[in-house]
Parts: C-alpha cells; sequence; structure tokens
C-alpha cells in the first residue's frame, strides 16, 4: 500500500477532523485491508500518508488488537473467551480449533498460512455464546464443534475476500 | 532526578493552605508536589518532569490526601487551592506509597548488582524511603530480551521500565523527532523506536538522564563505576557558544561520564545537552589529542619536557622584531587575557587577534538589552534571524519548540532550509537580500510587547544592512530584547577584553613570531592565504590540546588542558560568563593554558602577580568594564551575564557588503554532528557527518552537475571537492556547503574576514 | 400520557426500522422535527434534566447534568461523541440498537447536538461491530439525504452532522477518555480528570460524551415529554434499561425493563427463561463484569440504581451474566482477571502491574498450586489498586474478584486445599446448532 493511496482514501473525510492526527486510525485499517495485515512499509506508508513519524504509526498500530504487525492467516477465526462464552463451551470450542489446526492452546496461524486462530475478548455477541468471528464479518453462534468444522472447512475453500477486513 | 519544578515562595500571589498541619503559603497555581518539595516535604514522582509538559498521572507514586476529594488525588496534578487541607504522610497515603512501590517491583528485576544505576537510582531510593522491606511476589517475572542497543550509545533494558513515559514524551513533546515510542499495551508495553531502528538524533542522551532507573543506560558508561566512586563536577559544555551547563562524572582524573545538570540552569539549558556535549569528551581520548611537547627544526621533531618547550619559546619569541598572538575562538577569558598581557607587554611589537568575524555592524545589536535563553518563555514574539540552530545551538531548538509548544508566534528570516524555519512563519532569502525579507519581522516587532530577537552573528556580520534594520527596530520596541547566536564558544569574553579578529593581522606586515593558544587559523576562513602567511612567518609557538593545521608545523608544541580539565571562563549566549571546573588531569606532559602562559611570561622576564586562574580572572575582570563586579564567587555554578558593551557608532558600517567572485552565493554552516568533536569522540562515530555541498536539482541541471557524486567549488580564496546532495526544499540560485568538518576545505574558499563569496561550481 | 412499554421502538416494531421511511413510519424523527421548531437549546437541556435520564454506559451520571456542564461559550467548538464501543462482558444492548434501530441513535445524536451547540458529532464504533457500522454508515447516508443531517436540518438553521469513527479493538477505549484519545488519533490511554471532557474533550474542545443507550433514549423523551419518562422507574432511576441476560440461561438476549418494576429474579427466570433443567443458581454478574458478583441471597433485588447499590453491587452497563452451579467461580474469577489484564492500557502503575498479579495468582489457585495466604495477599492487592488508578479499569477488576472471594471464600478455600478446581461437567449444554448459527 503507498502513501498516496492511503492519501487518496483519507481525502474525502480528512475535514471531518480538527486534527489531522485523527486520521491515523482509519487510515491503518485501510492499509490492513490490501494483505490482512501490516508490515514496515505500511507503517512507514502511513506515516507518510499522515503527517506522522513511522515509530508513531507503530506505536499506534500495535495498540490494538486488530492490527497485525505480523502476518496472519487469509483468514483469521477469533473465538471469543470471555465469561459469558466461556460459561457455554469456548474453551473447549477453541481447543477443539487449535488442535485440529496442528496449533498449541493459545492459538496462532497454521503452515499453510490459510486460517489464523486467535482467542478474542467479549465480542458483544454472548447472547449466541459460544460465539466466534470471521475477520470482521457478523460474529456468529452458537458454534458447535460440528458447525466449526464446517466453517473452517469452507473458509479453507473460499479465495480471500478483498478488501481484507480485519 | 529528581525533577521538581522549582518554586519562588516569594511571590506576592500566594495561596494559603494547610499541610500535614502546617499552615502554609504557595504562589497561586503551583503544583501540590512542588509547593510541598518546597516547604521540605517529599511526594516521591515517578512520571512528573515539569520540563516535558502537563503532568501525565500515570506512575500513581505522589498520591497524597485532600480532604474533600474523593479517594487519594496525585499531587502532580493538583494545583495548590486556598484552604487546601493536604495530608502526605498519613497511614493512608503511606500504604498507597508502598503499594505502588510493591507493584512497581513486582515485575522488576534483580538487577541492582550489575545495573548501572544503582547507587544513584530514584527506584531503589525511593523504595528504601518509602516502599515494602519485603517481597510477598512469587510468580514469574515478566520478561523482555535485554539489554537492546537502542543506539550505539544507549542501552535498553525493557524488564526494568517502570512505563514512566519520560523518554517518550522527551522525544515526542521536547525533542519531537517522535522516533522513541510505547508500542503493545498493558504489561506487554515496551519503549521502541520504528521496527528497532537506532534512535539516533541530536539529543538522544537526554532520556538517559530522565530515565529514573536502569531501563536507559549510556553504552560508554556500562559497568564503568559506581556513583559512591565518582565525583561529580559542575561545568559548562565547551563544544558550541550555547554553553550548556553539565555536571562531568569523574574517576580516578578520567572523565567518565557528562550528564545534563540535577540541578538546571533555567536560563541556559534547563537540565537539557545535546548529544555532543554528552558523548564529545571521547575527544580528549582521540590519536589527534597532544600528549608530548615537541620541538620542531625542518624535519627534525624531538621530544621534550614541558619546561623545555616553554623555554625554547620564550627564546624563540623573544629575538623576534614582532610577533602575533592568534587567539582560538574557544580560549577563556583568563588564557585571551594573559595573551593579550604578553603582547602588550614582553613580547616584542605584539599583535593580538582571535578567531571569528569583525562584526562592525553588530554593535548596535549588542549594545541593546540582552535576553537570556531562559527568557524565551516569556516572551510574545521571537524573530529567528539567520543561522540554523537546530545544527550550530542545538539546544536552542529545544528552546524555540517549546515556545512554538507554547504558543508564542514565532517569525524566521534567513538564507537557509532548516528545521527551525518550519516551526514559525519562515522567510527564505537569498544571500544579501535578508534586509529586505525583515519586513515582517519589523512590523510583528512594532506590534509585540515583549519580542526577542534571536540573531546569527556570521550571517548579520555578513548583511550588515539586515543588522541594522533590525537593531533599529528593537530599539524602537520598549521591552524588545536580543540574543545572538555567536560563531565562536568564547567570542563575546575575548572581544570584552578589547581583541580584533586575527583577520586584521593579515597582510600588513608579516606575522613575525606566532603565539597561538587554541588557535588553528589554517583551518578557518582563507586557510590558503594563512598558509602563505604562516610560510613567510617567524617560529610558531602552538599551545593546543589537540593536532592542528598549526602544530603540524610549529617550532615548539606546547600540549594544554582541555575544556574538561582546567579552570576558565567562557562567556556564552545570552553574554553569559560561567565557569569551567577541571574534571579530568589531563595528559601528564600537558598544562593548564593559563598556566602555560604564566610560566611563559616568566620567562619573557615578568612576573605577574596573577598566579592562578582565579587570580587571573581577578586581574582581567578589574581592567575591563564588562566584567567588572565579577568574580568565581560571584560566578558560582550558573554563571551571570556580563554587562553589555556600549552602543557604538557604526560609521556606514551597515552598507551592504558586496560579493567576491563569480557564480552562485556560497551560504556556509555547520551540522550538528559534523565537528572537529563527533569525528573526534569515539561515542560520536556512527553520527559522525562529513562534508557536503547542497543544491536544488534544477540549479545542479543548469550547471551540469545533475549526476555528479562530486563536485568542484572554488573562488577567488581557494578552492575544494565536497560530495553533492541535491535537495528539493533548497532554494535556487544559492549553493550551501557544510563547514568544520575536519579536512572538509570549506573554509578555504572563504575570506580571512568571511566576506560574502561566490563560488563557481563544476564537476569534480 | 400514553403507557408505552419500550423506549427503544425497534423492541416494538413489526418491521425492520433501517430505512428513514420505516423509522418515520413509526413515528421516527418527529422529536426532532419538533425540537427544532418549538424548543430552544436550554429547553432541550432542561428537558434532559427534568427527565432525570441516566447515563447508561455503566457510570450512570445523570445525562442532563453532565450536559450542563458544557460551558455556554458561543465561541468555543463544542462536539458529540456516542461511545459505541460497547465492549463489557455480557453487554451487547448497544449492538441491537445499532442495527436494529440506527435512526433512533442518530435522531438522539442531532438532538443532543442542537442542545449543545455542537455541529458535528462522532460516533466511536468497536472494531468488531463493522457489520453494525456498515448498518450505521448507510443510515447516516440516508438521514443525510433525507435532510436529518447536514445543513439546514429539517428546514431549520441548524446545521449538525455525523462521522463514523471505527475502532480496532481494545476495551479501554471504551472509557471516555480512552476514547477521545483514540479519536485524536493517539494510544487509547485514558487522561487524568480533572478537567472533565465537558470542558477539555476532543481536541480540548467542551464535549458531551454518552453511550448509545442514553442517546437513543432522547427522542422518545423529547416526544413524549420528560416527565412521561421519568414517571417510570424511581426519581433516582427514571425511566427503562436494556439489560443483556447471558451465560447459563435458557433464553439469552437484551430485556428492556422499567426500572425498579422488576427484580433481578425476574428478569432472569421469567424474561430470559431461567436456568437449565436440575441446575440451581450460583451466581450473576448484573451489570457487565466490572461489578461486585452477587450470589443467591440477592434475587429479590429490584433493578435500579439505588436497589442494587444497597445489594453490594452497581447497575453497571446492565451486562447480566448468569453461572449456575455447574460453573466454578474461582475459574470465572481467573477467566475475568485474564480480561482486564489484556484489557489494561498499561499507563498506570497499579492497574499494569496489578491485574496481571492477581491474573498469576488465581492461575496458580486453578493449577493447583494456591497457597492458603494468597487469599490475604489478593484482599492486600485489592486495597493497592483499587481507588488508585487512572481510570475505573482496574476497580472493575477488583470489584468482581474481591466480591467473589467474599461471598464464595469456601469455593476458593477448596479449590486452595483441594489443589485443583472442580472439573467441567460434561454434560451438553445449550443446543449448540441452530439458533442463529450461520457458521
Amino acid at each position: 500500500m503507498t502513501a498516496e493511496q492511503i492519501r487518496a482514501y483519507l481525502d474525502p473525510f480528512r475535514d471531518q477532523f480538527a486534527e489531522e492526527r485523527s486520521l491515523v486510525l482509519p487510515a491503518l485499517k485501510f492499509a490492513q485491508t490490501e494483505k490482512g495485515h501490516l508490515t514496515g512499509e505500511d507503517l512507514a506508508a502511513v506515516a507518510a500518508a499522515t503527517n506522522l513519524t513511522p515509530a508513531y504509526v507503530e506505536s499506534i498500530a500495535s495498540f490494538y488488537d486488530r492490527l497485525y504487525l505480523d502476518p496472519v492467516g487469509k483468514r483469521v477465526v477469533s473465538v471469543c473467551v470471555s465469561i459469558s462464552c466461556m460459561l457455554n463451551g469456548s474453551d473447549e470450542l477453541l481447543e477443539h480449533l487449535c488442535s485440529r489446526e496442528g496449533l498449541s492452546g493459545e492459538g496462532g496461524t497454521g503452515a499453510d498460512r490459510e486460517i489464523t486462530i486467535q482467542e478474542a475478548q467479549c465480542l458483544g455477541a454472548c447472547d449466541r455464546a459460544p460465539c466466534l468471528q470471521v475477520d470482521a464479518e457478523e460474529t456468529m453462534g452458537p458454534v458447535s464443534l460440528e458447525d466449526a468444522d464446517g466453517l473452517i472447512e469452507r473458509l479453507r475453500a473460499q479465495p480471500q475476500p478483498s478488501p481484507v477486513l480485519r | 532526578m529528581p525533577d521538581y519544578a522549582p518554586v519562588d515562595l516569594s511571590r506576592a500571589d500566594v495561596v494559603e493552605f494547610e499541610l500535614n498541619g502546617r499552615a502554609v503559603t504557595a504562589p497561586a497555581g503551583t503544583m501540590l508536589v512542588d509547593a510541598c518539595a518546597a516547604h521540605g516535604v517529599e511526594v516521591p514522582i515517578f512520571c512528573y518532569e515539569p520540563r516535558l509538559g502537563d503532568p501525565l498521572g500515570a506512575c500513581r507514586m505522589c498520591l497524597v490526601r485532600v480532604e474533600g476529594l474523593l479517594g487519594l488525588t496525585t499531587a502532580c496534578s493538583t494545583p495548590v487551592a486556598e484552604e487546601m487541607i493536604v495530608d502526605t504522610v498519613s497511614d493512608e497515603v503511606k500504604d498507597a506509597q508502598d503499594g505502588i512501590l510493591e507493584l512497581l517491583l513486582e515485575n522488576h528485576p534483580l538487577d541492582c548488582p550489575v545495573c548501572d544505576k544503582g547507587g544513584e537510582c530514584p527506584l531503589q531510593d525511593l523504595t528504601f524511603r518509602f516502599g515494602p522491606g519485603q517481597s510477598r511476589m512469587i510468580e514469574p517475572k515478566r520478561h523482555f530480551p535485554k539489554p537492546l542497543e537502542l543506539s550505539s550509545q544507549i542501552a535498553l533494558d525493557r524488564e526494568r521500565c517502570i512505563s514512566c513515559y519520560r523518554c517518550v514524551r522527551f522525544s515526542q513533546d521536547v525533542s519531537e523527532d517522535g522516533d522513541l515510542t510505547m508500542s503493545e499495551r498493558g504489561g506487554r508495553s515496551e519503549i521502541t523506536t520504528f521496527t528497532g531502528e537506532a534512535y539516533e538524533g541530536r539529543f538522544t542522551g537526554n532520556v538517559i538522564d530522565l530515565c529514573p532507573v536502569g531501563a536507559l543506560t549510556s553504552i560508554p558508561y556500562r559497568f564503568v563505576s559506581r556513583p559512591w566512586d565518582v565525583q561529580n563536577t559542575p561545568s559548562v559544555c565547551a563544544s558550541c557558544s550555547v554553553g550548556c551547563n553539565t555536571e562531568l562524572t569523574v574517576r580516578e582524573g578520567e572523565i567518565k561520564r557528562v550528564q545534563g545538570r540535577e540541578e538546571p540552569n533555567w536560563e541556559v539549558e534547563e537540565g537539557w545537552i545535546c548529544d555532543v556535549g554528552r558523548w564529545g569528551y571521547g575527544a580528549d581520548r582521540a590519536p589527534q589529542r597532544l600528549r608530548q611537547p615537541i620541538l620542531r627544526d625542518g624535519d627534525d621533531i624531538r621530544d621534550c619536557s614541558l619546561e623545555e618547550a616553554v623555554a625554547a619559546a620564550g627564546l624563540l619569541l623573544a629575538r623576534q622584531p614582532r610577533t602575533s598572538v592568534l587567539l582560538g575562538g574557544d580560549a577563556t577569558v583568563e588564557e585571551a587575557f594573559i595573551a593579550r598581557e604578553l603582547a602588550a607587554g614582553p613580547l616584542p611589537n605584539g599583535q593580538t587577534g582571535t578567531a571569528g568575524v569583525a562584526g562592525a555592524a553588530l554593535g548596535p545589536l549588542r549594545a541593546l538589552p540582552g535576553a537570556q535563553l531562559g527568557d524565551i518563555d516569556g516572551a510574545d514574539l521571537i524573530v529567528v534571524v539567520g543561522g540554523d540552530p537546530a545544527n550550530q545551538h542545538p539546544v536552542v531548538e529545544l528552546r524555540l519548540r517549546k515556545a512554538r509548544r507554547s504558543g508564542i508566534r514565532m517569525l524566521v528570516a534567513g538564507p537557509r532550509a532548516h528545521e527551525i524555519e518550519s516551526l514559525g512563519e519562515g522567510t527564505r532569502t537569498p544571500p544579501g537580500r535578508l534586509a529586505a525579507g525583515l519586513a515582517a519581522a519589523v512590523e510583528a516587532i512594532a506590534e509585540a510587547e515583549r519580542p526577542i530577537v534571536i540573531w546569527d552573528e556570521l550571517d548579520l556580520d555578513a548583511e550588515p544592512d539586515a543588522a541594522a534594520v533590525l537593531a533599529d527596530a528593537l530599539s524602537q520596541a520598549p521591552s524588545g530584547r536580543q540574543v545572538e547566536l555567536p560563531a565562536e564558544v568564547n567570542g563575546a569574553g575575548i572581544r570584552a577584553l578589547g581583541i580584533a579578529p586575527y583577520s586584521s593581522l593579515l597582510g600588513r606586515e608579516a606575522l613575525g613570531g606566532v603565539l597561538a593558544v587554541r588557535a588553528d587559523p589554517g583551518a578557518g576562513p582563507g586557510a590558503e592565504a594563512w598558509d602563505r602567511a604562516l610560510e613567510s612567518a617567524g617560529p610558531v609557538i602552538a599551545i593546543a590540546s589537540h593536532h592542528n593545521t598549526l602544530t603540524e608545523r610549529a617550532t615548539v608544541v606546547v600540549p594544554c588542558s582541555s575544556h574538561y580539565e582546567h579552570e576558565g571562563v567562557l562567556v556564552t549566549v545570552g553574554q553569559r560568563a560561567q565557569r569551567l571546573r577541571p574534571g579530568a588531569a589531563g595528559p601528564q606532559h600537558s598544562a593548564p593554558g593559563w598556566e602555560i602562559l604564566i610560566a611563559l611570561a616568566h620567562r619573557l622576564g615578568v612576573a605577574p602577580e596573577y598566579r592562578s586562574a582565579r587570580s587571573a580572572f581577578a586581574a582581567a575582570a578589574a581592567g575591563t568594564p564588562a566584567l567588572a563586579g565579577l568574580d568565581y564567587e560571584s560566578l558560582g555554578e550558573l554563571g551571570a551575564p556580563i554587562a553589555a558593551p556600549p552602543a557604538t557608532d557604526v560609521n556606514g558600517a551597515g552598507a551592504p557588503r558586496g560579493f567576491q567572485g563569480e557564480g552562485l552565493p556560497l551560504v556556509t554552516g555547520r551540522a550538528a554532528f559534523g565537528g572537529a568533536v563527533s569525528h573526534l569522540a569515539e561515542g560520536l562515530a556512527s553520527v559522525a557527518s562529513g562534508e557536503e555541498a547542497v543544491l536544488h536539482p534544477a540549479e545542479a541541471a543548469r550547471l551540469g552537475v545533475g549526476d555528479a557524486g562530486d563536485v568542484s567549488l572554488s573562488s577567488p580564496n581557494g578552492a575544494c571537492t565536497l560530495r553533492l546532495r541535491l535537495d528539493e526544499s533548497a532554494p535556487q540560485g544559492v549553493v550551501f556547503a557544510i563547514r568544520g568538518v575536519p579536512g572538509g576545505g570549506v573554509e578555504g574558499l572563504l575570506a580571512p574576514d568571511s566576506a560574502p563569496v561566490k563560488v563557481t561550481v563544476g564537476p569534480a | 400520557m400514553p403507557q408505552l412499554n419500550s423506549v427503544y421502538r425497534h423492541r416494538e416494531a413489526d418491521r425492520v426500522l433501517t430505512s428513514v421511511d420505516t423509522y418515520r413510519l413509526s413515528g421516527g424523527y418527529l422529536a426532532l422535527e419538533k425540537a427544532l421548531e418549538e424548543m430552544t437549546p436550554d429547553e432541550l437541556l432542561y428537558a434532559f434534566h427534568r427527565s432525570g435520564l441516566r447515563g447508561r454506559g455503566g457510570a450512570g451520571f445523570p445525562m442532563g447534568r453532565k450536559a450542563s456542564f458544557l460551558p455556554k461559550d458561543a465561541q468555543l467548538a463544542k462536539y458529540l461523541v456516542c461511545n459505541a464501543d460497547e465492549s463489557e462482558p455480557g453487554t451487547f444492548k448497544d449492538r441491537e440498537i445499532m442495527e436494529l434501530n440506527p435512526h433512533q441513535l442518530i435522531e438522539g445524536m442531532v438532538l443532543a447536538g442542537y442542545a449543545i451547540g455542537a455541529e458535528r458529532g462522532y460516533i466511536y464504533i468497536r472494531g468488531e461491530y463493522e457489520y453494525q457500522a456498515q448498518v450505521l454508515d448507510a443510515a447516516i447516508a440516508s438521514a443525510r439525504e433525507s435532510g436529518y443531517l447536514g445543513n439546514g436540518i429539517a428546514g431549520s438553521s441548524v446545521g449538525f452532522d455525523l462521522t463514523l469513527y471505527r475502532g480496532a479493538g481494545a476495551y479501554i477505549c471504551g472509557e471516555e477518555t480512552g476514547l477521545l484519545e483514540s479519536l485524536e488519533g493517539k494510544r487509547g490511554q485514558p487522561r487524568l480528570k480533572p478537567p472533565f471532557p465537558a470542558v477539555k474533550g476532543l481536541w480540548a474542545s467542551p464535549t458531551l460524551l454518552n453511550n448509545v443507550e442514553t442517546l437513543a433514549a432522547i427522542p422518545p423523551i423529547v416526544e413524549h415529554g420528560p416527565d412521561w419518562y421519568a414517571s417510570m422507574g424511581t426519581e433516582k432511576s427514571p425511566g427503562t434499561k436494556v439489560f443483556s441476560v447471558s451465560g447459563h440461561v435458557r433464553e439469552p438476549g437484551n430485556y428492556e425493563v422499567v426500572l425498579a418494576d422488576t427484580t433481578l429474579r425476574e428478569l432472569i427466570f421469567d424474561m430470559a427463561g431461567g436456568l437449565r433443567a436440575g441446575r440451581r443458581f450460583k451466581a450473576c454478574w448484573v451489570g457487565g463484569s466490572s461489578v461486585p458478583v452477587l450470589a443467591e441471597q440477592h434475587l429479590d433485588t429490584a433493578l435500579d440504581y439505588e436497589s442494587l447499590e444497597e445489594a453490594g453491587t452497581f447497575l453497571g452497563s446492565g451486562g447480566c451474566i448468569v453461572m449456575d452451579d455447574s460453573g466454578c467461580i474461582v475459574r470465572a474469577s481467573l477467566r475475568l482477571a485474564s480480561f482486564y489484564r489484556h484489557e489494561s492500557c498499561g499507563k498506570c502503575t497499579p492497574c499494569r502491574e496489578g491485574t496481571g498479579w492477581m491474573e498469576n495468582v488465581l492461575q496458580r489457585m486453578v493449577d493447583g498450586e494456591g497457597r492458603v495466604e494468597d487469599l490475604e495477599l489478593m484482599e492486600a492487592l485489592f486495597g493497592r489498586i483499587g481507588g488508585k488508578c487512572l481510570c475505573a479499569l482496574a476497580d472493575g477488576a477488583v470489584a468482581p474478584i474481591s466480591s467473589a472471594i467474599r461471598l464464595f471464600r469456601n469455593d476458593f478455600v477448596r479449590v486452595i486445599n483441594d489443589g485443583s478446581p472442580p472439573p467441567q461437567p460434561m454434560e451438553p449444554r445449550l443446543p449448540m446448532s441452530g439458533g442463529r448459527s450461520n457458521a
């Protein structure tokens, strides 16, 4: 992602903010839609497009859970592990997903870089516990182990959406 | 540390409140934490640092009880209020203090035995005074890879970091480089730069002084010493004419470390120093340090003792029909005074001259009321004329950034593209047209109530008409003041002694015998003219701390003290006389400059009544109106301004100067890390910068050097070859060159009096 | 006065309300039109004040009073900010409003903006609510097209517009000054208060910051009058509240109740379907997880601010998480501790260090390495963390854990003595397939 592309994205709503610095978060989210994560070059491009230093941009990006500074899978599956989901079996759901993907209990990305399984904090879908979210799509639940298997297979079969919204 | 803000209890607008049962007062608006300190009550702090801006309230160390407020309150962010009732010693407060320290120590590694900060560590000290005596933490501590090299000079230990944010706030809000930040979140927060790049800049070392623990430490000082094995001596940095107040850490006669002062000099640097000032002491250890007196006879060079060298110098000089005494711009007041006395006394037909420019047209400006750097905070308008503070007077840049942050209007005018320009309303003026470019500034000065003009000596010497315009405008502003950015470290001091530039010694008659004190005219403007003059001069006695072009040809070379090794007074920015104090012992066969000169006097047959630096200064002050009333006592640790020079009659000296030569006007400047100190000090090796010429790409194309790596420049005074850099922000019709780089050669393009010059530019 | 059951239109609507047309058909935007025509900003502010509406994000501060703190100086730019960063565990009421009834939020924001003299409002929505954000994007665009946003709203001379700003995953950005920092393009770390956002908020300007549920209550308050709103509930707890019920209940979901009219028992057992067969009530966190836990003896507490305070907890966000006796209070407390440790912004010492320490101790207990003195240690930590921080996050960690130890001490002691927590029950839980999963 280049600084020019990011500037072009920001231009239409630049004047909605009294200070330019506010643009850094939308800029980061936009830059991430290209590959699904942010490289050093992406951060530098965001810095150039927002008149901030690359170090500053990195400090912002690293603050948030949904901005990825390391490569992640084609699809990111976030399993909610907060209290309501935990009470409804999300730990088993997470463990099941991790083990079928060959990952340790805390999640990660498989060798084929297709699917990242990660813990998420309360997704606001406690009425559908246990729930999970694929990238930034509508949170789904209640998810049974069979549902989860079916989901992962379907995600593998699909191409990565573009833009990638995490 | 600790860095409480000073409180002036004598002010009239005070507020009365109760502190631990005592009725006390403090000026309205004082933060409670500072008011307590002023009354001898310690409220412990970590993240609080008034020089970094508004209080952060992050560490929670300063929690106290203020009656009427819910819970405990951070004293750092609570201004004193009338009838406030404050308790800093109740059980509740003590438990809170103990708790914060317990929590800070939870993950803090047990590194004290191997941590450089030990013994001068606020975390240790506050734990001892306010914290738990035992740990009940049995969980695994948080770990980070350590130590990391934040730069070649700064080590980062993330495990020790207590997230006080001081270093980050310095980078974001003081030096404004924005390269040091906090990344991640929560307990995994870590200090970092952009994906691990080195933290390099002009002021990076200040984070070491700021860090209250051993997270940011000096790599050169790593494992070197414990605080109880060293002496800390207050002194002044002599790397540039700002004269930042420093603290020398000395062990067994060697400088181990230079820091900012724990008690800042609010009039000068407010506790910050630049990286040249911090690590420049390494230049004293460079191979170029003069350690051995020598006598030279053609190709025959013989080592000798100091006494022999001084004796030989005396014999040689006494026999000359005439003598010239050349003073370097950083010669101390004492050295300059004694040298002047020698020239006026026992030396045959002696004349004295110093490095620098005549500045005839600068008299009216210099005579106007002067300001200290600390006065910038109270101005309502700042006009920066000429110069390049960021590179040439680094700490001034911090002052200007601070002023900009507090909303003070700033106007900048001058021939260079530089960072300060972007801080204010900038007017770039082609060389020779600065006067015309000051229209906006003149108008602003007339409207302002407390304007301060900061002006560069060299640029206004080159454009006397601009100096006249400024002097005129300022003299009409009732509260207007000026601050000169001098080219030479002790230019004002030497000038106060009535010593003219040594360029005036050239060309009339031969120099005769030369006594040089820290002087190196062959590395300054008019290098080729000096080379010729020295060729036909008599014997040269070179008193210097480091090898230079003069010591390479001198008949007698006498190693003298560096500015880390002697008593002496320098008059730096703000016309401020400040005392150097000796830290290191210096090489065995060297001696303080003043001592060598007094010995020389004896050899020449006179016995001055002064026999120490202190009494030499007293003698100088006795005969110098500008220094009246000053002595080592009154200068103390913070120095004092000297009296302004009397207004002079300019006699047409305000007329514009024409250019020598043909081609493009040449504008020179210094790079922050381009000077000799950076090239000699090992600690600055990774940032030492070289000489370069800068052209706008269109200009370069016009000259046929668009693709050239190197270009040759030549003027009526000399020629040199430089690396070329193309820069779109550089103006057209001008060529810039960095001077001051050892072996660079730019000085050869300049006339001895630094007159404006044009150069022809071509492929190398 | 008409006796309406719901403040939030979508709860009673028989159609989808996401378009301007259907919203208007349900009576939407009438309040806005009426207010712009007949009321001054000060009259609106008075209506907010008189209604007694309290902030529904968690703090419960009276909205009208907060709005009145903004200086009246016409020269200063003022801002309205809607906190749509709903991240409190067990809370999903704002999600529903934004997804099913975005225009009621928009209308409420225009009214609030008009009342405080702001020309622009920002909705800060959590990054994970991308789906709801897109619904809001469309609603904002259509509201603008219909003249309810922009210049000359509904034919008046009032101008107000909205910017939707997406977060990227940080609970602390739901703290009001953490939100402002994030919105300003900085790390979402809370600020010292004072100054309060009403005086120095967004870009150091006076700012009114309120929760989605709070702002969305404004149109009916204007339409039916503040007295209608105040007539429901009690003097200190007027109006209605949407409780999100989840956990071990049979019908998790959002339930709107008139405050003080309903007890916790009624909410859980009558409205949310009660517990699963054969299960007994164990514990419940009624205001999201950042409040003291309640036990069986508290079930008959009325749901209003004062009654819940008397019972030793807080109404908070109204996210009611129910745990039956199949759950382990120690494990639950550990899970909560992990949440707070993960979400700590790291700025202040007690939270950054203390949340990790609490998690570590509870983890040891769950791993079978707990010690009896750990309970004393935790008590001491509670005292050293609670009330000492820059914001309320760590207090939100201390509340459920300290109350759990207080109310269920035996459970903790048993876990410590046994050297391991009760095993997770291997019985079927809620129906796992079917429901609303589109997995």
